[in-house]
């Protein structure tokens, strides 16, 4: 299973993720931050449990691109 | 002589408090994503700006908001909710450089100061923003003879801000200087994805680096390794002729920076400020004031280009220079008003009777002082170690979230 988390509140809104894995993050025209689509919140932190192992690789692309590293993928 | 306005960096509610308490006339600060420290751990959210506004209007302080970051599609919605908060909340001004912020600014009569990564440079480019903006930064490769040429010209042709008055000029005057444009670099970005435009310098120009030849795999260490990171600014020792240049604003660079640098630096340029306006400005003045300036953050100091006959002067390291740091010893946990009386768990560390100890915190700021006295486990003592309750005589109040720090010498690298 594919977990990825994102600690939305750190998020400066640099647009790199959605640039990376744009069918699982997009900016929110309401307060500038990416949204991590489908993600469920728990305390500020979104995360998403897939089985389709094709967002893998964008999301950790997506990752990496992050310039404050607030989103994590793991690969169970 | 005119008084300029000092204008103090605050990060958090440490430093604005710190601005506050050693004389500054207005604050800069970020709130959310859209500022230039985007990166930094503690940034104030939307909802502190009515308490920064209460605080800052009881001192008859002006408040800045900093919205000076590239603005994409995504960001014009916040944007506009920070404008209008702003606003709602009587912030004083926006500091913007995307011409939407600006727009977006105006058409809701907010005040506008056109922010430095415009590079604003001559006396035509001012007259095109003084259609939007009442103050303006110049650029920071102009030399005061230039930056004066343009205040005598606002001056002759009258050229006035949308609020009717003349537009006013405003400088930098102490702290870090940029490699590229300030704010408008592309290092960080090509190195680690992070972009310096979008408030997330990663500050790579700041390392050494190694120059290779190419065809032969030769390798040269650069004669001063840090080519790329210029030293501090510092202006405090030729300020009279900052104010004989015209300018109305003195800005302090520093929102990263720690409440203490914030107090250390406010408190000698507001002193400097001053000299100047009374007539006891002079060297020995300026000796005292350099080396206080050198206790906090700073990676050397050198005069910019504003004297005009200077190039570029590098730091010889990639950290601070400062001659002083703080040590963390523990937290406040009480007051008693009556007495005056703070109270203190001394976690780390141990301080003793003489040494110089630095309380901060949201509400009190940075006071830094020398021990007197103060008793341990309520008995009079010249030292506490960890686990000791330290109780000593305050004339201010000590809260929960308070931290107490030593000062003690750093040893800078040669």
């Amino acid at each position: 299973m594919v977990i990825i988390t994102l600690q939305r509140n750190k998020c400066i809104g640099c647009n790199y993720c959605v640039e990376m894995a744009p069918q699982q993050f997009q900016m929110s025209k309401k307060d500038g931050k990416t949204v991590l689509l489908h993600g469920q919140d728990k305390k500020g932190f979104f995360t998403l449990k897939s089985n389709d192992y094709a967002i893998l690789e964008p999301c950790e692309n997506a990752a990496k691109a992050c310039p404050v590293n607030i989103i994590s993928v793991k690969n169970n | 002589m005119q008084h300029i306005e000092l204008m103090a960096p605050a990060g958090n509610f440490e430093s604005l408090q710190a601005a506050l308490d050693n004389g500054a006339n207005s604050v800069y600060f970020g709130v959310e994503q859209l500022n230039m420290r985007a990166r930094a751990t503690v940034n104030f959210t939307i909802d502190d700006l009515p308490e920064i506004a209460r605080r800052c209007e009881a001192k008859n302080v002006r408040t800045y908001l900093t919205l000076n970051t590239i603005i994409y599609d995504h960001d014009l919605s916040i944007v506009k909710t920070l404008i209008k908060q702003a606003k709602a909340t009587k912030i004083t001004a926006v500091i913007a450089m995307d011409q939407a912020v600006i727009a977006m600014a105006r058409e809701l009569d907010m005040e506008v100061h056109i922010s430095t990564q415009v590079n604003v440079t001559n006396i035509e480019t001012v007259k095109f923003y003084a259609l939007f903006a009442d103050t303006m930064v110049l650029s920071r490769e102009l030399s005061l003879r230039q930056v004066k040429k343009i205040t005598d010209a606002i001056e002759k042709e009258q050229i006035k801000g949308p609020n009717g008055n003349l537009v006013e000029i405003e400088i930098f005057g102490h702290g870090a200087l940029c490699m590229a444009v300030s704010g408008k670099c592309y290092m960080s970005l090509h190195a680690y994805n992070s972009s310096a435009n979008r408030g997330a310098c990663k500050q790579n120009c700041r390392k050494k680096y190694t120059v290779v030849d190419q065809e032969t795999g030769f390798e040269m260490e650069l004669d001063n390794e840090y080519i790329m990171s210029p030293k501090d600014l510092c202006t405090i020792d030729f300020l009279d002729e900052i104010v004989d240049a015209g300018i109305k604003v003195l800005k302090i660079e520093g929102r990263g920076r720690a409440p203490e640098y914030v107090a250390k630096v406010i408190k000698c340029y507001r002193d400097a400020i001053d000299s100047v306006a009374d007539g006891t400005y002079d060297k020995a003045k300026v000796i005292t004031w350099m080396q206080e300036l050198e206790k906090v953050y700073n990676r050397g100091f050198w005069s910019g280009y504003y004297l005009g006959q200077k190039l570029g002067e590098w730091s010889n390291g990639s950290g601070s220079h400062a001659t002083q740091k703080k040590v963390y010893i523990g937290k406040g946990t009480h007051f008693y008003p009556k007495s005056q009386i703070g109270e203190f768990k001394i976690e780390a560390f141990d301080v003793a009777v003489g040494d110089t100890i630095l309380i901060t915190g949201p509400t009190t700021g940075a006071q830094e002082m020398e021990v007197e006295e103060f008793m341990v486990n309520d008995i009079k003592s010249d030292k506490a170690t960890k686990g000791d309750t330290l109780t000593i005589p305050l004339k201010f109040r000590v809260r929960p979230s308070d931290k107490l720090y030593k000062i003690v010498e750093n040893k800078v690298e040669a």
